[in-house]
């Protein structure tokens, strides 16, 4: 069956690598889509959730009882209605979940950890009421000193968030507990020899500030719950089956009693792979016996909801004059916000690994602190980290006059090339990035006064993993094509196109929906740039199985063995003239003799496929910088990627677009700014500043296609490593503007102008 | 003839925790399943650490760990922490 699908340019593809309009992009522009906020049941109630206004403090009581009592609230729940959590990490290390953390991260328990803690809920009649109630509860809290960033954070003398917080990762373990909740290292070669070895070593000093995924829709969902135990949720995710599992493991269900409808999704870029409002709306459901719905603000966005971690770290590369690395060194610092889990691992696994580097270290710590629980943002942890590498790779060129892309060429990963974290590569792609640029008409193009331009490169893992998909042949010969995959970047229009090209039908025949959990098998999140890979194996599958069946009613109808039938351009044929000589059979011919032959006809596949090809990422950017107000432009950004091939180009493009404008976002103005108390000042688009359309030129996408092996078409994870780079590149550029190295994001008017005035005075 | 055995890692965490520090073993099997169990019968109790909290790279190909993925004589397999994106 896999010869069914044509192999690079063995057979022209007809649908793979086109550009046709999505299939939800209709209900999406004229305003009929349903997100997590647009569904409304009968007898619904509206829930809301009051927040600490304290960084951090003790509960000493909370009082319900003026709550409960206002006409139209019919429930009030604080950490006690919720079951407690055993203490342990369980999973993986990198994600290693701890429900203890967990449950009080939903609703506080002994203390509020960060401005914006959820402390209690209710459900009322209408917001108007639930918001009354709110202020009728009443908290004593005792005020604690907080710790905002992460090298306060970890001083001898800081406040503990928790006064048992053992350091994980140092043998023997600490004796006295810290903020610094766990320390990773990996190391190959030998350090100290390979400095010894350089010829020129840099060694520099970077902080990054935290930043929000700052996704459009906000959090909401709806809840119900009925009086058998079973409980349905909508909600706006980037995986429903970990809703499921979340939610129930919170309130101690069953996964079968609880059935999870994916919303579309208004964005998530990470920041929704977690739940903060499914478990308190479900809850609050089984309480009243009624549907609760549960919205956030924009401001319990920013304060309650992860960001990724601010960070400071310390990077030293040492280089031969002809360029060759061989030896660095990372020191990684990154806030986990109130309960461990920084993606402090990732940067460690990631920050060298687009070159080839004998001897290497990369050291992390993951520190707690006073902010909301960091969450997944785009390849985390990767830019964070790459900021400082590429930063010092760049000086490292100047110093020994090479051009910064020669070098990176030069010490370019290849396969079989030893990652710091252990195994070689076995993937390509990163070199074929950098020429991409090196031939770029615009790279050599002289600029003007006060302009500059950079270069950066980026590594991501991608990813594999659990997916399911289901393929029906409608009655009419139409097809449907079922995934557990929420759609947050195109994945429907991807998958209707490799079901249509192995079908070898017209895209337009096949409809995508993303089905809910009890309508299709686990899948795993959409994250990880693992969708368009595994579920797209998933599709495949499946569809080829339907082929085999459709061969085989073929079989029954022609009244021939099933090997005499073949499947081409989307119809049964004769394998050979020997067969007999039979009119091909379209998918509708067969549909229409379903009942005749056996009954409906569909498949589903389940898969975890493993082989994933990482992501390469290579960009440059231009921008000028005014000297008198320190504000950056970005003139041209050009941005090449390995994408393996792109399935739908449209998107693909639109992924390496969106995550460079993220990018430039957190080089230039995206920070959480905290004051004196420990409270978020900017907590709304105006006082944080995303860039808009008006702030950008066009962002160039490259499209570098060098097909992944293990996926059917050639595909590759493409949503994240572009957001990898930018950063650097932005710094990189000011330095060859202004002649000042910023260190520290963002790099924002004042922040600029400030390096402009002091390297005058000095 | 015995065929060449696997070269079996653990990344330094890993081995931290749960073998003493021992990062390197001669593992004979013909997939991953065979690998996990020896594992175990060295360190009992590892297997369970590794199928649910590793991923695996063999011959840098990175897999998430599934019994069924084959091992050829003298590959290179490396157990690392499980890695997760955005």
């Amino acid at each position: 069956m896999d010869d069914l699908i044509p192999k690079d340019a063995a057979k022209p593809l007809k649908w793979v690598g086109t550009r046709p309009i999505r299939p939800d992009g209709v209900p999406k522009v004229t305003g009929k889509a349903q997100y997590g906020a647009d569904f409304n049941m009968p007898g619904m109630l509206v829930g809301a959730i009051l927040r600490s206004p304290h960084a951090h403090a003790k509960i000493r009581s909370i009082d319900t009882s003026k709550a409960v009592a206002l006409p139209g609230v019919k429930a009030v729940v604080t950490s006690a209605d919720f079951p407690e959590q055993k203490f342990e990490y369980v999973g993986p290390e990198r994600v290693a979940v701890n429900f203890w953390h967990v449950t009080r991260n939903i609703m506080a328990r002994e203390k509020v950890l960060y401005e914006g803690h959820a402390l209690a809920a209710v459900a009322a009649i209408n917001k108007t009421v639930a918001e009354e109630a709110l202020a009728l509860i009443a908290v004593d809290y005792e005020v604690l000193p907080h710790a905002i960033d992460v090298e306060d954070a970890m001083r001898p003398d800081a406040p503990l968030l928790f006064p048992d917080l053992i350091t994980r990762g140092i043998d023997p373990p600490p004796s006295k507990p810290s903020n610094i909740s766990k320390r990773i290292e990996f190391k190959i070669g030998d350090l100290e020899a390979g400095f010894a070895a350089a010829d020129e070593i840099v060694e520099m000093e970077f902080k990054t500030a935290a930043v929000h995924q700052a996704y459009i829709e906000p959090h909401g969902c709806v809840a119900r719950f009925d009086a058998d135990g079973q409980g349905e949720l909508w909600s706006s995710s980037q995986g429903h089956f970990v809703v499921r599992a979340l939610t129930a493991q919170l309130l101690g269900m069953r996964l079968g009693d609880l059935r999870v409808y994916p919303a579309e999704i208004g964005g998530g870029f990470g920041g929704k792979t977690v739940v903060y409002l499914e478990p308190v709306a479900t809850l609050l459901a089984r309480k009243t016996g009624h549907p609760v719905k549960i919205v956030m603000s924009r401001e319990d966005v920013f304060k309650a909801t992860g960001p990724t971690s601010g960070s400071a770290m310390t990077v030293k590369i040492g280089i031969k004059r002809d360029g060759k690395i061989v030896a660095a060194d990372g020191v990684f610092k990154f806030q986990a916000g109130a309960f461990p889990g920084s993606p402090v691992m990732n940067a460690t696994m990631c920050a060298f690994a687009p070159y080839d580097i004998p001897n290497a270290r990369s050291v992390g710590y993951d520190v707690v602190c006073n902010r909301p629980k960091s969450a997944a943002y785009r390849a985390p942890g990767s830019p964070i980290s790459a900021f400082g590498v590429e930063s010092v790779l760049d000086v490292l060129a100047k110093k020994i006059g090479m051009d910064p892309l020669e070098l990176r060429l030069k010490n370019a990963a290849k396969v079989g090339t030893q990652m710091v974290y252990g195994p070689k590569l076995s993937h390509g792609g990163y070199v074929e990035t950098v020429q991409a640029l090196l031939r770029h008409p615009a790279y050599k193009t002289p600029l003007k006064k006060n302009q500059g331009r950079g270069v950066a490169s980026g590594y991501w893992f991608n990813g594999g993993g659990e997916s399911s998909a289901t393929v029906h042949v409608n009655e009419d010969g139409t097809v449907v094509v079922a995934t557990g995959s929420p759609d947050i970047g195109g994945a429907r229009a991807s998958q209707a196109l490799m079901a249509a090209e192995t079908l070898g039908i017209d895209y337009a025949q096949v409809r995508p929906i993303v089905a809910d959990t009890a309508s299709v098998g686990y899948t795993h999140v959409t994250g990880g740039s693992r969708v368009t890979f595994a579920t797209g194996i998933a599709v495949v599958d499946a569809t080829k199985k339907v082929i085999k069946e459709l061969c085989r009613r073929a079989a029954m109808i022609w009244d021939v063995d099933v090997e005499g039938v073949t499947w081409e351009d989307g119809h049964a044929k004769p394998a050979s003239s020997n067969v007999g000589d039979f009119k091909p059979l379209s998918l509708k011919e067969i549909a229409a003799k379903r009942a005749l032959t056996g009954g409906p006809i569909g498949a589903s596949a389940a898969v975890n496929p493993g082989a994933v090809a990482p992501g390469f990422a290579t960009q440059f950017c231009d921008v000028e910088v005014d000297p008198e107000t320190g504000k950056v432009t970005v003139l041209r950004f050009v941005a090449a990627q390995d994408v393996g091939r792109a399935i739908h180009p449209s998107y693909v493009e639109g992924q390496i677009q969106g995550g460079v404008v993220q990018g430039i976002g957190w080089a230039l103005n995206e920070e959480y700014i905290y004051n004196a108390k420990g409270r978020l000042d900017n907590a709304g688009f105006l006082d944080y500043r995303v860039p808009v359309a008006s702030d950008l030129p066009m962002i160039e996408a490259i499209l570098v296609e060098v097909p992944n092996p293990s996926h059917p078409y050639g595909a590759k994870g493409v949503g994240e490593v572009n957001i990898v780079p930018p950063m650097a590149a932005i710094a990189n550029a000011i330095e060859n503007a202004v002649g000042r190295r910023m260190t520290e994001l963002p790099m924002s008017p004042p922040r600029v102008l400030a390096a402009i005035d002091d390297g005058d005075k000095s | 003839m015995a065929e060449v055995p696997a070269r079996v890692v653990l990344s330094g965490g890993l081995s931290r925790r749960y073998t003493g520090g021992v990062q390197e073993f001669a593992i004979e099997a013909k997939n991953l399943r065979g690998v996990i169990k020896a594992m175990d019968r060295l360190y009992p109790g590892l297997g369970e650490h590794l199928e649910e909290e590793t991923t695996v790279a063999i011959d840098g190909e990175i897999h998430e760990v599934g019994y069924y993925q084959p091992v050829r004589p003298g590959s290179e397999i490396y157990f690392i922490p499980k890695l997760e994106g955005g």
